[in-house]
């Protein structure tokens, strides 16, 4: 979707979709769990429309939308990094718990 | 139209390179032999024994390589001292240590072990054997015994008596690099060749690539202790579940002399049994190289004799009480058979159960029989009847020896029973009972539980000019002593039962079937008697079948009846089982004479009760499991050193950038470079 061809509003509502993520009705639930991905994509896509191009009345609403993305995707990415980050160094001591805890448990090593 | 052609050869050329390709593969994948690069680079090593990792409550054993192999530079070991070359001195670590089995203590793999950075993993050579070696522990089976610290505190953890004192303990350390075993055979020369002529050192240094390496795989999947592999084992989520590990065991072979219903279990009213075991099962630090002559093989040989000793004795004139030949297997680790049987007793879930075992006469190690200890256990308990019925049998067994060849010696009270799986029994309840062994206080096998403890240990020399047919019919002398002894147990045995003693001087063991056991066993397996058995190789069915063809009648089954006998009026498959043997090869012709034999030889599952129990942490069971693999195998092959193989990678990706480079210059000037080529679109068509 070539964002040079729509006109403002659409491209706020745009903006404003991706931000809450409601992309469709009975798609909402899956929005909150793909919350953070959602927001990346908001922040890629829209970064140019916020930051870069020359003023216009929805850019505003634009830019909060795209700033408060920005922000949540940090928050998810530090909590990832460090569960992920935890449970990679301290799995093989947690023993039953960590292996409980895995999906895929790899072979001959702890 | 010009383009049109050429699309239509081009098209031509490219049906050709598939069907080109299409029958190169072909030819590839079947049995013609191509020149595929692979085969130019690598030497698969196809006999090799790995160590595995084998698993208990606490501890994991053996070895482990890497997912993708270990690579090392071979380096063939000359003495103890060379292994600084390998440890400090070598430029081009990792070195893969080739060991003759002389060098192959527990020193110098200490030292390997721990320098294992620089050793990517040790091959051993069989070839002599070392004075002494005996890769097992000191005191074998400690904490699964009947000596634990409430019983005696004294005489638990081999406190009195160290049963293995040349125990080094080997078969029983972690290793983190793999361990193989190669025959001296055609590719240990091929590795020794390569090794001549790439890795030699000239003048005391200067080693030249390309260097002669060898590659092992042998990944082990369980890891950490049994606990945890059993619980991956059974907690993966996709659709083909990883086995990581299994637990350790077999079968025992049983078999009544007067056999029961096999349906009904528990308690027989006033049904007296004596039991006579003996163990079948040896280890060796390779796993699959166990022959365990001395150790285990002399014990049971000697108790099939006795069991065909006693055969037609028995059918005469019935003993009042039953005897049980039971032949246990897994007894190295921690009693596996001996305590299968127990529980199984205890629970209701075998034939008879422990009140109905009236006493035991377990066959230990023995080699030479020049006086055999006989231990007996004096239990602490006020009952007297006991203490008589030990005294009883040994009497029994004193007066079987009358006119043979050796002696018996009661060992002194104050010493603990050898590792045998009467002790099993006796922690269960004090039975009356007697261990066999040609040891007092130290089990004397200079090769125990190791892979030289094989017929030579036993003393089974031929001699030269025999074909192997008659080897096989030659009786040795080690055959002639093990032959007194069945005897000495076959009338012993019969006395205990209650048999008539008129008839026991005609109970006699056979010196023929003892030698031809021997050879079978330790020599070669393939042999036309064995063959007239059963066609099998694992140990388990050869006892089965032996004592089978020992004990039981032949009918007149034919294959398919033998099958399902059930349907005949006088056969019943309650009380027996029927065995198709394959039996003798006539003189004139080449048909086998196969028949069917009824006996009352059974298999009994043999897994440590622990693992039905779920139980994986017990103390009181063995908790051994073997891991699991995918494929073990091992090559050799010549690699470059490591500044060849950057140099290549760098000029790789240096010719990648390149052409990306030209690529993007050729495009942002495509209209500059390529407008006086083009072609006028308005061609005639």
């Amino acid at each position: 979707m070539n964002l040079e061809r729509l006109p403002n509003e659409e491209k706020l509502t745009l903006c404003r979709k991706y931000y809450l993520g409601k992309l469709q009705m009975y798609v909402c639930v899956w929005g909150f769990a793909f919350l953070p991905f959602l927001w990346l994509v908001n922040v890629v896509w829209f970064f140019k429309e916020a930051f870069v191009k020359p003023t216009y009345t929805e850019q505003l609403q634009i830019k909060t939308y795209v700033k408060r993305s920005g922000l949540g995707l940090l928050l998810w990415v530090a909590v990832l990094t460090t569960w992920i980050t935890i449970f990679q160094h301290f799995r093989a001591e947690w023993g039953e718990v960590g292996d409980y805890l895995s999906f895929t448990i790899p072979l001959g090593i702890p | 139209m010009v383009s049109l052609f050429d699309s239509i050869h081009s098209l031509g050329d490219l049906v050709k390179l598939v069907t080109s390709i299409q029958l190169f593969l072909f030819f590839c994948l079947s049995d013609v032999s191509c020149n595929s690069v692979a085969q130019k680079i690598y030497v698969e090593l196809n006999n090799t024994v790995p160590c595995v990792r084998l698993l208990n409550a606490t501890h994991q054993i053996g070895c482990q390589s890497s997912i993708s192999g270990d690579t090392g530079v071979i380096h063939v070991l000359e003495s103890e001292a060379d292994l600084e070359w390998p440890l400090s001195k070598g430029p081009n670590p990792p070195y893969m240590v080739l060991l003759e089995s002389s060098l192959f203590t527990k020193s110098i793999m200490m030292k390997m072990k721990n320098a294992s950075s620089r050793v990517a993993g040790v091959v051993v050579v069989q070839k002599t054997s070392p004075p002494e070696f005996s890769p097992h522990t000191t005191c074998p089976n400690e904490n699964t015994g009947v000596y634990t610290e409430t019983y005696d505190h004294n005489l638990a953890h081999c406190n009195t008596t160290v049963w293995n004192p040349r125990g080094n303990g080997l078969s029983y350390e972690e290793f983190d690099s793999p361990v193989f075993s190669l025959k001296e055979d055609n590719e240990t020369e091929v590795i020794k060749q390569c090794y001549f002529d790439h890795n030699r050192v000239v003048n005391g240094s200067g080693l030249q690539y390309p260097l002669c390496a060898m590659q092992l795989f042998s990944h082990m999947h369980a890891v950490t202790d049994t606990a945890t592999c059993m619980r991956r084992s059974s907690m993966d989520f996709s659709t083909s579940p990883v086995m990581v590990c299994d637990p350790l065991g077999g079968y025992n072979v049983c078999a009544f002399i007067r056999p029961y219903n096999s349906t009904a279990f528990g308690h027989k009213e006033n049904e007296s049994v004596v039991i006579a075991a003996a163990r079948l099962d040896s280890r060796a630090f390779f796993l699959e190289d166990s022959t365990g002559a001395e150790g285990s093989v002399s014990g049971f040989v000697t108790l099939l004799a006795a069991a065909q000793a006693l055969r037609e004795a028995t059918q005469e004139a019935p003993p009042t009480r039953n005897i049980l030949f039971a032949f246990f297997h897994g007894e190295v680790f921690d009693y596996i058979g001996s305590s299968r049987m127990v529980y199984d007793m205890k629970n209701n879930m075998f034939v008879i159960d422990l009140d109905n075992v009236h006493s035991i006469l377990e066959i230990g190690q023995v080699k030479t029989c020049i006086s055999i200890n006989v231990w007996t256990y004096k239990c602490m308990d006020i009952r007297s009847n006991n203490n008589e019925s030990v005294t009883n049998l040994v009497k029994n067994l004193q007066s079987s020896t009358a006119g043979l060849n050796f002696s018996l010696v009661e060992t002194d009270f104050s010493q603990p029973l050898p590792p045998s799986s009467f002790q099993r029994l006796l922690r269960a309840r004090a039975i009356p009972g007697i261990v066999l062994a040609d040891h007092q206080t130290d089990i004397n096998n200079r090769y125990y539980e190791s892979f030289y403890d094989n017929a030579a240990h036993l003393n089974l020399t031929y001699p030269s000019n025999l074909s192997p047919e008659e080897q096989l019919e030659f009786v040795t002398d080690t055959a002639k002593s093990l032959t007194e002894v069945a005897t000495a147990v076959a009338r012993a045995l019969f006395k205990q039962a209650g048999g008539n003693n008129s008839q026991v001087n005609k109970i006699n063991a056979d010196p023929k079937t003892v030698t031809q056991m021997l050879y079978g066993f330790l020599v070669r397996s393939n042999n036309s008697w064995f063959q007239s058995s059963h066609q099998a190789n694992a140990l388990t069915y050869l006892v089965q079948y032996l004592l089978a063809n020992l004990t039981g009648t032949a009918t007149n089954l034919t294959q398919s009846q033998c099958k399902k006998p059930d349907e005949l009026p006088n056969e019943s498959t309650y009380l027996y089982s029927y065995l198709w043997v394959q039996g003798v090869v006539p003189p004139n012709s080449t048909q086998r004479e196969s028949f069917c034999v009824r006996t009352a030889v059974r298999l009994v599952k043999a897994v440590s009760p622990a693992f039905d129990l779920g139980d994986y942490i017990s103390k009181e069971y063995s908790t051994w499991t073997k891991s699991q693999w995918k494929f073990i195998k091992a090559r050799i092959f010549l690699v470059a050193s490591r500044d060849l193989e950057m140099l290549t990678l760098g000029v790789g990706v240096a010719v990648l950038f390149t052409s990306l480079l030209v690529t993007y210059f050729v495009r942002t000037k495509a209209d500059v470079l390529f407008s006086s080529v083009r072609e006028p679109n308005n061609a005639a068509y």
